[in-house]
């Protein structure tokens, strides 16, 4: 339980940590949060050479609404969006999928953008943040870039952030209209990881048929995904029980379904649609 | 653990067969491989820097290759230890011509112990299917070009080449799996 031997910098600000990373691309690793790097590297499953810590950075961690969205620091913790009242006013998705996330010491030091970064394939955030198609802001030596969350998620524990590239904010379309959000998971009972976890968000007319829908699912593939023959389905209906029935038969179409020792591949199969039918059913009944 | 998987293959099941008993090929092709020793008549050592994202760690083992029926079967029996863990299986590979393409089916058993069976357990098969698919995208590559092309000569042109693939490949990692 004692890493291997790692140079640290604390970097006081983004370009100067960037500077940093430019240098040492192929050897360094950004520490965050650090709730899934440090236990990484005291088991010595990742030896970085450096750790560039942006945790002394200032300006982060924040929640602002600009411009139609919702823009959320990278080192913004856990803790800090589960307990914000405005979001959970504007986009209670977040503050609900925060809510699950492991346990209060990791919400209390753990990062949305760590999580994101880290993009372990059973974290919860993948899936809010694909359900809700969010954009990620990138910044390098190079300069900024956005990447949607569709393009962001390469495989597991792999992502679009390039050698030198740090995630910097996350921005999200801020929900209009009659709208209803809800994130239902089964917490793997030794890790609170998603065995299954479905982030659901949907707009409804004044008649109650859907007009849009987002359906992201975690801990089932080797990467989050979208339902989208769900979202397909369930669009355009009024969400009644047979609609919904047909439509989470598709939970996990095109997806090659892991199993492991705690839940077999047809388990979870079977998971993913009956909480995909009850994150559905939880967020159409928000959104009235 | 079982593993388990078929990958499509666009060339006939002789050049595939071919490709995946060739050690120079197959060094190229498994993801991470950074030795690949002969040791013996179908038998090899190497090195693997074998891992997922930033999780990753060095392996050492041997491979043998048993039961060859070119160009339709070959059954591999594999053993490694790392810093990581261990891992010990066998498998069997069988090679399918449908339409002017192989099919590969691979069905085995590895047992993995260690810091990885215990704390990564629930990655493990995801992370298999990815090293699969990187390695058998590659396979597919090599057994292609060398289809309509004579053997690799190691030629300049052909160093030069490999060499900037590498290259970008080093440049690119993290972008995207550069054998997707």
């Amino acid at each position: 339980m004692i890493p291997a031997q790692f140079d640290y910098l604390a970097p006081k600000t983004i370009d100067e940590a960037v500077g940093l990373f430019a240098q040492h691309p192929d050897e360094a690793k950004i520490l965050a949060g650090g709730h899934s790097l440090i236990p990484a590297m005291k088991l010595r499953l990742a030896m970085p050479q450096l750790l560039i810590d942006i945790g002394r950075i200032k300006d982060l961690a924040y929640i602002r609404e600009e411009g139609g969205q919702i823009r959320i620091g990278a080192m913004t913790t856990h803790y800090q969006l589960e307990s914000s009242d405005r979001l959970r006013e504007i986009c209670p998705l977040l503050p609900e999928c925060a809510a699950q996330i492991g346990d209060v010491q990791v919400r209390n030091k753990g990062t949305i953008g760590g999580s994101l970064a880290h993009s372990d394939p059973a974290g919860d955030w993948p899936a809010a943040i694909i359900a809700l198609d969010a954009e990620m802001v990138a910044v390098s030596a190079g300069g900024e870039r956005t990447i949607k969350a569709g393009d962001f998620f390469v495989d597991m524990l792999t992502t679009a952030l390039g050698a030198g590239e740090i995630l910097r904010e996350i921005r999200i379309t801020t929900p209009s209209g009659r709208f209803g959000q809800s994130y239902l998971k089964v917490p793997q009972p030794a890790s609170g990881f998603a065995v299954v976890g479905v982030a659901v968000t949907l707009t409804r007319d004044s008649n109650g048929v859907c007009k849009s829908a987002g359906v992201g699912i975690t801990g089932v593939a080797s990467k989050v995904y979208r339902a989208s023959a769900v979202e397909q389905a369930i669009s355009g209906s009024a969400l009644d029980e047979q609609t919904l029935a047909a439509a989470v038969a598709h939970a996990t179409d095109g997806v090659s379904v892991n199993g492991d020792l705690y839940a077999s591949e047809a388990y979870r199969r079977h998971l993913a649609q009956v909480y995909t039918r009850r994150a559905i059913e939880a967020a159409a009944s928000h959104a009235k | 653990m079982k593993i388990e998987g078929t990958h499509e293959v666009h060339a006939p099941p002789e050049r595939v067969y071919a490709t995946l008993i060739d050690p120079i090929v197959l060094q190229r092709c498994i993801p991470g491989c950074e030795r690949l020793e002969k040791t013996g008549e179908n038998a090899y050592s190497t090195t693997l820097r074998a891992g997922v994202g930033s999780i990753k760690g060095l392996f050492t083992g041997n491979v043998r290759l048993e039961d060859m029926q070119p160009p339709r079967h070959f059954r591999m029996v594999v053993d490694g230890k790392g810093q990581p863990g261990f891992l010990k299986g066998a498998g069997d590979l069988d090679f399918e011509e449908r339409n002017g393409v192989t099919i590969v089916s691979y069905k085995g058993d590895v047992q993995v112990g260690g810091t990885i069976a215990s704390v990564g357990q629930r990655m493990l098969q995801g992370a298999v299917k990815m090293m699969a698919t990187q390695f058998f995208t590659a396979i597919e590559a090599e057994a292609k070009t060398e289809a309509h092309e004579p053997p690799p000569k190691h030629g300049f042109f052909r160093t030069a080449l490999r060499w900037l693939s590498g290259l970008l490949r080093r440049k690119f990692r993290g972008t995207a799996p550069s054998a997707k």
